[in-house]
């Protein structure tokens, strides 16, 4: 048994709930407390910006709780790209380091967000190459997916 | 990341950054019972943590691996103790007569130094410069006696030097969770920009002990292998004192090489020519440390021009002595990496708008069950009674 001060002890996350996050779905629970470690947990107020198109990205966000919107700069209404909601991510470029954020994200709701700090997935791709190898896989497959969606809707999909 | 800093560094911000490098080195003179151990826990720390790492990537719980890696570490720690003790303790019950025949080579050497001198000046001879500095050393009779407060405060340090391994190892534990704790402190706007600022601030310590750790293994081998060549008695001990003494910047070269001519001059008594020997190429070795290697490898590491770096050595010895001169590099990297982070997110009006709008919406969202419960029902009117009691 070791001495934890108390308000140094890890943050309770959900493991289980952590599973259903689709970044994660291929990670053990042993990985995924390893990932757990290096979580943000974060609440935003409905109408709180999380961050703005054409700032440098260091952090991908996911959504624990409430809804948010994605969209061009200060236009939530009339220019909305996406509506996310729990257990959907964002901002994966960030995760990429320095790539600026092509959109703006919004709280559409009050919400609970995981944040991941790039530098912290860089030093999980040194420390557990294995847990980073399945969460890029995964991630890839997102980006996959998201250029399929694209290539669809322009007619090039020829090639994806 | 430190690109933009470097970009965005004006006059102001580092006036301020130099300001508050010099109070925190005066505050920090003023608390070196705990600074000390604490930048020893940090050496401690950044030499532990790559063990600590190599043991996590294969798979062991950070707890363990740092309990591991401390264990060892004692473990080694106890065992040179063991080891060095009894030698240690025989050299301590004669270290007043060394000390005494020491500073007597010295003295030695100095009047033969002097002596030689009148001979080839005859205004020193007519001076009579050797009778007037024997005369002098006479008069600063028991050097000795002013060297038993410092061993005895030394003594009286030591347990608090016992802290730093205590400390590092909550360091290693407890790093990560004490990070997150900062950052749970800091407004949703800031965050990612904190997060960063947390990453250099990092970067910039390991990068400075890392870099005096090596500075220090390779002071130690080069000198070692010089004065081992000179033929010196304890050549590996004393070329460890002297690259630890370096720490210091300047001072700590002198004392170094003062010790190396005591040694010098006491233990070869007959050849004059091997302590000066040994002075002229200790001090070029050293200043040449202090002047080059230690601005371009330390001050490299810290992103600082070599010119900023040797003022900045001169003010913290004139603010706060050799805790200044000691401290001075650290305190400055860290106090240059947030004073000029905290300056742009604070002098950032998209941030500050987003904080202040987060406020906003905080307080509206605190009131705004109480603010409907107002509009929802009448004004009361004046003497509406509430219970007993009578509102008014």
């Amino acid at each position: 048994m070791t001495f934890k001060l108390p308000f140094l002890r890890a943050c309770p996350l959900n493991i289980g709930y952590l599973r259903s996050l689709s970044l994660f779905a291929d990670l053990t629970p042993p990985e995924l407390a390893i990932v757990g470690h290096l979580l943000h947990e974060r609440d935003y107020l409905a109408g709180e910006v999380i961050f703005d198109e054409c700032e440098v990205g260091q952090a991908i966000y996911f959504l624990l709780e409430g809804e948010v919107t994605i969209c061009r700069q200060g236009r939530p209404e009339d220019s909305q790209l996406a509506r996310l909601g729990p257990g959907e991510f964002f901002g994966e470029l960030g995760l990429l380091g320095n790539s600026i954020r092509t959109a703006q994200a919004r709280a559409d709701t009050d919400c609970r967000l995981l944040v991941l700090f790039s530098d912290d997935f860089n030093g999980l791709m040194d420390s557990h190459l294995r847990v980073a190898h399945k969460i890029g896989r995964q991630l890839l497959r997102h980006l996959g997916q998201r250029l399929r969606e694209l290539g669809l809707a322009v007619g090039a999909h020829r090639h994806l | 990341m430190s690109k933009n800093l470097r970009n965005t560094s004006d006059p102001v911000v580092w006036v301020v950054i130099i300001a508050v490098t010099l109070a925190l080195l005066q505050v920090f003179e003023k608390t070196l019972w705990l600074v000390v151990p604490a930048l020893l826990a940090l050496l401690l720390y950044y030499t532990l943590y790559p063990l600590v790492q190599a043991l996590v990537f294969r798979g062991v719980e950070r707890g363990h691996a740092t309990a591991a890696v401390m264990v060892t570490f004692l473990i080694l720690l106890v065992v040179a103790a063991v080891l060095i003790a009894p030698q240690a303790a025989g050299h301590a019950l004669d270290w007043q007569t060394s000390a005494a025949r020491y500073l007597e080579g010295g003295i030695r050497l100095l009047n033969n130094l002097l002596s030689t001198l009148e001979a080839h000046f005859p205004p020193l001879a007519r001076a009579h410069l050797a009778d007037v500095v024997a005369r002098r050393l006479d008069q600063s009779v028991g050097i000795i006696q002013y060297l038993e407060p410092i061993v005895t405060g030394l003594a009286v340090g030591m347990p608090a030097l016992l802290m730093a391994p205590f400390l590092a190892y909550f360091f290693l534990r407890d790093g990560r969770r004490f990070k997150n704790l900062l950052c749970h402190a800091v407004p949703n706007a800031y965050f990612e920009r904190t997060l960063t600022l947390l990453r250099e601030v990092d970067r910039t310590s390991r990068a400075y002990f890392q870099g005096l750790l090596m500075l220090t293994v390779l002071d130690t081998l080069t000198l070692a292998v010089v004065l081992w060549l000179m033929d010196f008695p304890a050549a590996i001990a004393l070329a460890l004192i002297c690259a630890v003494l370096a720490w210091i910047p300047y001072v700590g070269s002198i004392l170094g090489g003062l010790l190396v001519v005591l040694v010098a001059a006491t233990d070869f008594p007959g050849t004059s020519t091997m302590a000066y020997s040994a002075a002229a190429l200790f001090v070029f070795v050293r200043l040449l440390d202090d002047f080059v290697y230690m601005p371009i490898t330390v001050g490299r590491n810290l992103h600082m021009h070599p010119l900023v770096t040797v003022v900045m050595i001169f003010a913290g010895g004139a603010v706060a002595g050799i805790a200044g001169l000691t401290l001075v590099l650290p305190v400055l990297g860290v106090v240059r990496v947030v004073g000029e982070t905290v300056g742009i997110v604070l002098t950032d009006p998209r941030l500050r708008a987003r904080h202040r709008h987060a406020r906003w919406r905080c307080r509206n969202a605190a009131a705004e069950d109480l603010i409907m419960e107002q509009v929802a029902m009448p004004s009361p009117g004046p003497g509406r009674d509430i219970g007993n009691s009578t509102v008014r």
